[in-house]
């Protein structure tokens, strides 16, 4: 480009501290290359995303996910709607697998220990190591892996037999006493599966099944389908029972903070009144029969009259289902509790109906710590000759109490198959990275008759030159002369399907071709649906409320499972340190939840930091003075203060793991988590929380996130404060519409000026449904994926520069630990409103932010020069700045940038785009098929990923479009435009609460 | 990166979406490398690796443009052709005019490597430009737009260059008012 530097360019460059020269267009100064393929592949197009199906790899559940790949490189991830347990959606942490695959601290190849560090070794050198030693091992070999339920679990299996070793699976957040439980009621070594649709009543005993436990995408979509409203008007109840409120918590109705360990006794007693009153207990009614309630809820901290009066409504408003205590209500009486709540579930007549046994949860199922326990022991004795680990990280998930270390270096070899150094990867001798899921083969059966392929997406990243495990141990084993079957994992994965003669009688290669395609297959299963027999009560398992150790004045100490790194293996990635925790909002480093009266006791404020101190061990983090725990207790949050994990994960946060005992529970092996009390005692230091929340989780009045009683739905009053400026018309400003309008009442801006066609263009608008939203962020994640939002880490966030474009405000309305009763926690996703009479467009002063044609508020990158005048005067705080080239990011991170959403740069404003590069990619498609657009065809990001289906988009002048007849709602309404007249393109559904709203809807 | 900071707001990556020419290799999953290089070459920036006349194929000859340009029409890249495009022919054609040239078509081809072209046409990083909404036909059947109308003469070009093509923001407008399409900001910067 010629004609010297425009006024715009130049500043631009000014804005860029003045370096370089300007360079437009066909400039020659710098050439670039065009590099075609030799050959084709036959399935890219170049600017055309390419999709593989594969089955999602972060936790055991197993949902299926839809891959997007162009030129090759996977850059997006996506539930697979023909999946069962994905059902479309996907969880913030499966969005993150990307930044697994990509990571930065992902080993360059094999590694070798020389003294205390590690020296490169070719592959060859490597395996031929790994062969020698397996040979002379004599038998004594130990695999140690995570729960894995596929072809490679089964390679596991078939290796330890023919090399004579033992396999152990260890998952640091195990179900074993579920399992134990399922037993000892009903005989069947099981995890259940848990239908929330089947159910209007839902109990959790401080199971976390919207973020961790068993299956939260799953749990997330059937929980929303039966808690949100319906087209009758009906809404099912959900009540929680633990000592601590998690996100799942803050989901239900009503919380009943009972003691922490006391599930048991509350859940015994509620089945107590309901045999009482004529139901079958089976082989429990005995004990029940004579169960003095008094006691249990005096030991629960509740009165008899209400655990009587939720066990009658349990049965009335029912079908009911009921949850055992998750991770963090494993205590030394874990297994009791989940039987007591098994049994709870039968004389409620929910087994069968919302409790299925006959299908159960296959991929839940793991051996407890105990069989580890066991393993430590045998490797201290001197027993194991080679330790391989896979898929497990022991060094940092097990308290340091359980002695890891000492008994893994006791061996005189060990195997570590991380793809990047983990802790335990340290202490390895020989490290052989395996390729990460979305390289390599594998397969998934989560339920009888689901059966998933997980096919890699795309060659393994150069960079890394890592081996799929499954190829690794297939050619070892057949160095050593034994011949499993197969040359390679692909084979094996393909004989296992073949074997499990899931083709019928239909041509295998046909057949597996198709199933590459869907990603998923089904196969009948034979098993009946049948009502199981409450077997007698085993003796040896008791109901009591368990101890805790430590001083008995300590605040006993819940160590949850974290819903951005599980047990900490996501916790070396950015997006989910930069992802708020969905109950504080702080991002990056850990806290103490205390009750605020607690902490007053303590003389604690916000951000004092405390030393915990247990009888196992001590850390000092900061407080985050919290009303959903009890005044009883401390909660932490689990998959921070890693110390050899890589650079995003190490030196974030503590390792509350280290205040536990190593201790296993007695009746089912499992692991103990809630196991101690611990002292608070301030250090005099104080740091600010790098929380995102702004305003202390309320709504200062502002009547932002407004519910609705469900009485009052049906004759919601005619009441809009919009009248008010009506007035505004007189000075040139638009006509206000009611937030429940018909279509035909969103006025298209700019169509007063002749300019844009009200009749053929469409204007974008987003409806959320605030009742069926539980706060999950999975949404956060997709946006963050889909429109390479950068990371800014926690300096930057500790000034308030946080650059999701969509985060999720938390108001806690009614939060109360002291008693039973109503829980109100609005959840708002708050993104860019798109309003119709946009307070940012008029104030920029290079018309960087505008509307355009088809309603959406728009940001044009090229022309933004970092005035910041639109963020200073968007009501929403939706508009982020980049401070900094935050976009350069270590290689191969960037590998993930999605090619069609533009890069910022360092001094541009941005924000959410409606997603407008899926908008043009539909656009351009109906163009060349000579159609119109459908209804529901362009799915934004965060929609696409919502498990509990609350984001609905489209067009919203087409009366007939989903989103147009959502918002036409009695509940709808638009956040502050009553105040400001902004009239948003994004409507809010209230949420609709049992009790009377103490903010009620304006 | 300073200089291409300020200038460029898209990055790295915006820059492989607009390209996306990638691939060295030969499998669906060895799809994967560095789209475009950056570097200063010396003396004649713009001389090709081989002197492909766009002349004799696509003047003389007649080829349709998307036979080796094969995706203009269904992507936003019109697709630059892979070496065993050229090699359809090239196997047997020798070339009467330049038969060292089209023997080095054939050496790159048996080194299983990519021919490195060089880039001629390119709109800013931070500009959508999708080939098929004006290449792909229209309801008549007729191109929307010419290859030609933007790229120039190409049929009589024996050295492929850029002719009175500033590919600047308002030669896109004026066309696209004169054919009366959308001027909308949100287009093509997004």
């Amino acid at each position: 480009m010629s004609g010297g530097i425009q006024r715009r360019d130049f500043l631009r460059v000014v804005g860029a501290s003045g370096a370089g020269a300007t360079m437009f267009g066909c400039s020659t100064e710098n050439v670039e290359k065009l590099i075609p393929y030799v050959v084709p592949p036959e399935e890219i197009t170049p600017g055309v995303a390419t999709w593989y199906a594969s089955v999602c790899g972060e936790c055991p559940a197993g949902c299926g996910t839809w891959v997007r790949t162009r030129e090759g490189r996977a850059v997006k991830i996506e539930g697979n709607p023909g999946h069962p347990v994905s059902g479309g959606a996907l969880c913030a942490r499966g969005h993150s697998a990307l930044q697994g695959l990509y990571n930065p601290d992902r080993l360059a190849g094999p590694m070798m220990r020389n003294g205390d560090g590690f020296v490169p070794v070719s592959w060859e050198d490597a395996e031929a190591q790994l062969v020698d030693r397996l040979g002379a091992a004599g038998g004594n070999v130990l695999l140690v892996t995570g729960s894995d339920g596929g072809a490679l679990g089964h390679l596991f299996d078939r290796f330890t037999e023919v090399t004579g070793g033992t396999r152990v699976e260890y998952e640091a957040l195990s179900e074993a006493p579920l399992r134990a439980a399922a037993r000892i009621a009903f005989g069947r070594d099981v995890v259940p599966a848990y239908d929330f649709e089947a159910a209007r009543f839902v109990l959790s005993f401080g199971a976390d099944f919207l973020e961790t436990w068993l299956s939260p995408t799953a749990y997330g979509r059937g929980f929303a389908r039966t808690s949100a409203i319906d087209q009758m008007g009906s809404k099912g109840r959900f009540v929680f029972l633990a000592p601590r409120l998690s996100l799942t918590g803050q989901n239900a109705d009503e919380w009943f903070p009972i003691r922490a360990g006391s599930e048991a006794a509350v859940a015994l007693a509620m089945a107590a009144v309901i045999a009482g009153e004529g139901a079958d207990a089976g082989g429990y009614a005995e004990l029940l029969a004579g169960f003095d309630l008094d006691a249990a809820a005096n030991s629960a901290g509740l009165s008899t009259e209400e655990i009587a009066d939720l066990a009658r409504r349990f049965v009335a408003e029912g079908p009911g289902l009921a949850l055992g205590p998750g991770v963090s209500g494993q205590h030394r009486g874990a297994t009791g509790a989940n039987l007591a709540v098994l049994v709870l579930n039968h004389v409620a007549g929910n087994i069968g109906r919302s409790v299925h046994l006959a299908s159960p949860d296959q991929a839940a199922a793991s051996s407890p710590y105990a069989s580890l326990e066991s393993a430590m022991g045998s490797m201290r004795a001197g027993e194991v000759a080679v330790a391989l680990v896979h898929g497990a990280n022991p060094a940092y998930s097990l308290p340091p109490a359980a002695g890891f270390a000492d008994a893994f270096g006791a061996v005189p070899f060990k195997v570590s198959f991380a793809s990047a150094l983990d802790e335990t990867a340290h202490l390895a001798d020989l490290v052989l990275p395996d390729t990460h899921p979305l390289e390599s083969w594998g397969d998934s059966h989560p339920r009888p008759g689901v059966h998933a392929v997980q096919q890699p997406v795309m060659r393994p990243v150069p960079l890394f030159d890592a081996r799929a495990t499954g190829d690794v141990l297939l050619s070892a084993a057949n160095a050593l002369g034994q011949n499993l079957g197969a040359g390679d994992f692909q084979g094996y994965v393909r004989a296992r399907w073949q074997e499990m003669g899931l083709a019928g009688e239909d041509d295998f290669d046909g057949f597996w071709r198709e199933a590459l395609r869907r990603g998923v297959v089904f196969s009948a299963t034979d098993e009946p649906e049948d009502a199981a027999e409450l077997l007698s009560p085993d003796p040896a398992v008791g109901f009591d409320v368990p101890s805790l150790d430590g001083d008995q004045d300590g605040l006993a100490l819940v160590v949850y499972p974290s819903s951005r790194f599980g047990d900490g293996r996501q916790a070396n990635r950015s997006w989910m340190q930069e992802l708020p925790d969905p109950v504080s909002k702080i991002t990056w480093h850990s806290w103490l939840e205390l009750h605020p009266a607690t902490a007053q006791r303590h003389g604690l404020r916000e951000g004092d930091i405390v030393r915990v101190g247990s009888p196992h061990g001590q850390v000092e983090l900061p407080v985050w003075p919290y009303a959903g725990v009890r005044e009883d207790v401390a909660a932490i949050a689990m998959g921070t203060g890693h110390t050899g994990y890589g650079r995003y994960a190490d030196g974030n946060g503590v390792n509350p793991m280290v205040l536990l005992p190593a201790e296993s529970e007695q009746a089912s092996g499992g692991m103990v988590h809630l196991a101690t009390r611990v002292a608070v005692e301030p250090t005099g230091e104080w740091r600010k929380l790098a929380s995102i929340h702004g305003s202390g989780h309320t709504q200062e009045d502002r009547n932002i996130a407004p519910a609705v009683a469900l009485a009052d739905i049906g004759h919601a009053e005619e009441e809009h404060a919009e009248h008010d400026l009506y007035e505004l018309q007189e000075v040139g400003g638009f006509v206000p519409v009611p937030a429940d309008g018909e279509p035909g009442d969103f006025p298209l801006p700019g169509a007063q000026h002749g300019e844009y066609d009200p009749e053929t263009t469409p204007r974008w608008a987003m409806a959320i449904d605030l009742d069926k939203c539980t706060g999950c962020s999975a949404c956060v994640t997709a946006c963050q994926a889909e429109n390479n939002v950068p990371v800014v880490q926690e300096e930057q966030l500790l000034m308030g520069r946080d650059i999701q474009w969509m985060r999720i405000e938390n108001y806690f309305e009614t939060v109360d630990a002291s008693h039973a009763g109503p829980v109100d926690v609005r959840f708002t996703p708050m993104l860019c409103q798109h309003c119709g009479n946009a307070p940012c467009e008029p104030v920029c002063p290079v018309f960087a932010a505008y509307h355009t044609p088809d309603g959406l508020n728009a940001q044009v990158y090229n022309r933004c020069v970092g005035t910041r005048y639109c963020a200073n005067n968007c009501p929403y705080k939706v508009r982020v700045f980049n401070w900094y080239e935050y976009s350069d990011v270590p290689e191969p991170l960037n590998w993930q940038y999605n090619p069609d959403v533009t890069v910022r740069g360092e001094g541009v404003m941005e924000k959410c785009t409606f997603c407008v590069q899926r908008i043009r990619e539909v656009e351009n498609q109906s163009v060349l098929e000579g159609r119109a657009i459908a209804d529901g065809e362009v799915v934004t990001a965060c929609q696409q990923s919502c498990p509990a289906e609350a984001i609905v988009f489209g067009n919203i002048r087409d009366p007939n479009s989903r989103v147009a007849q959502v918002t036409a709602n009695e509940r709808s309404y638009r956040v502050l435009d009553d105040l400001i007249n902004t009239q948003p393109a994004v409507t809010y559904q209230r949420k609709v609460t049992f009790h009377e709203p103490a903010a009620a809807g304006h | 990166m300073k200089g291409k900071r300020t200038a460029v707001l898209a990055g790295v990556v915006a820059t492989l979406g607009a390209l996306a020419f990638v691939q060295e290799s030969d499998t669906p999953q060895e799809s994967l490398d560095t789209a475009v290089e950056m570097a200063v070459v010396e003396p004649d920036p713009l001389a090709q690796p081989i002197a492909f006349p766009h002349d004799i194929h696509a003047g003389d000859f007649g080829m349709d443009c998307q036979y080796c340009h094969f995706s203009a029409e269904r992507s936003v890249d019109a697709g630059i052709p892979p070496v065993a495009t050229c090699q359809g022919c090239h196997l047997v054609v020798q070339g009467r005019n330049n038969p060292e040239e089209v023997a080095k078509v054939r050496d790159y081809a048996q080194r299983q490597e990519a021919i490195p072209w060089v880039r001629i046409y390119k709109v800013s990083d931070h500009v959508r430009f999708p080939h098929m909404r004006h290449v792909a036909p229209d309801e008549s059947g007729e191109p929307r737009v010419q290859c030609q109308e933007c790229h120039g003469p190409v049929q009589e070009m024996a050295v492929i260059e850029a002719v009175n093509q500033p590919l600047s923001m308002g030669w896109c407008v004026q066309c696209h008012v004169e054919r009366e399409v959308s001027r909308d900001c949100a287009v093509c910067h997004y």
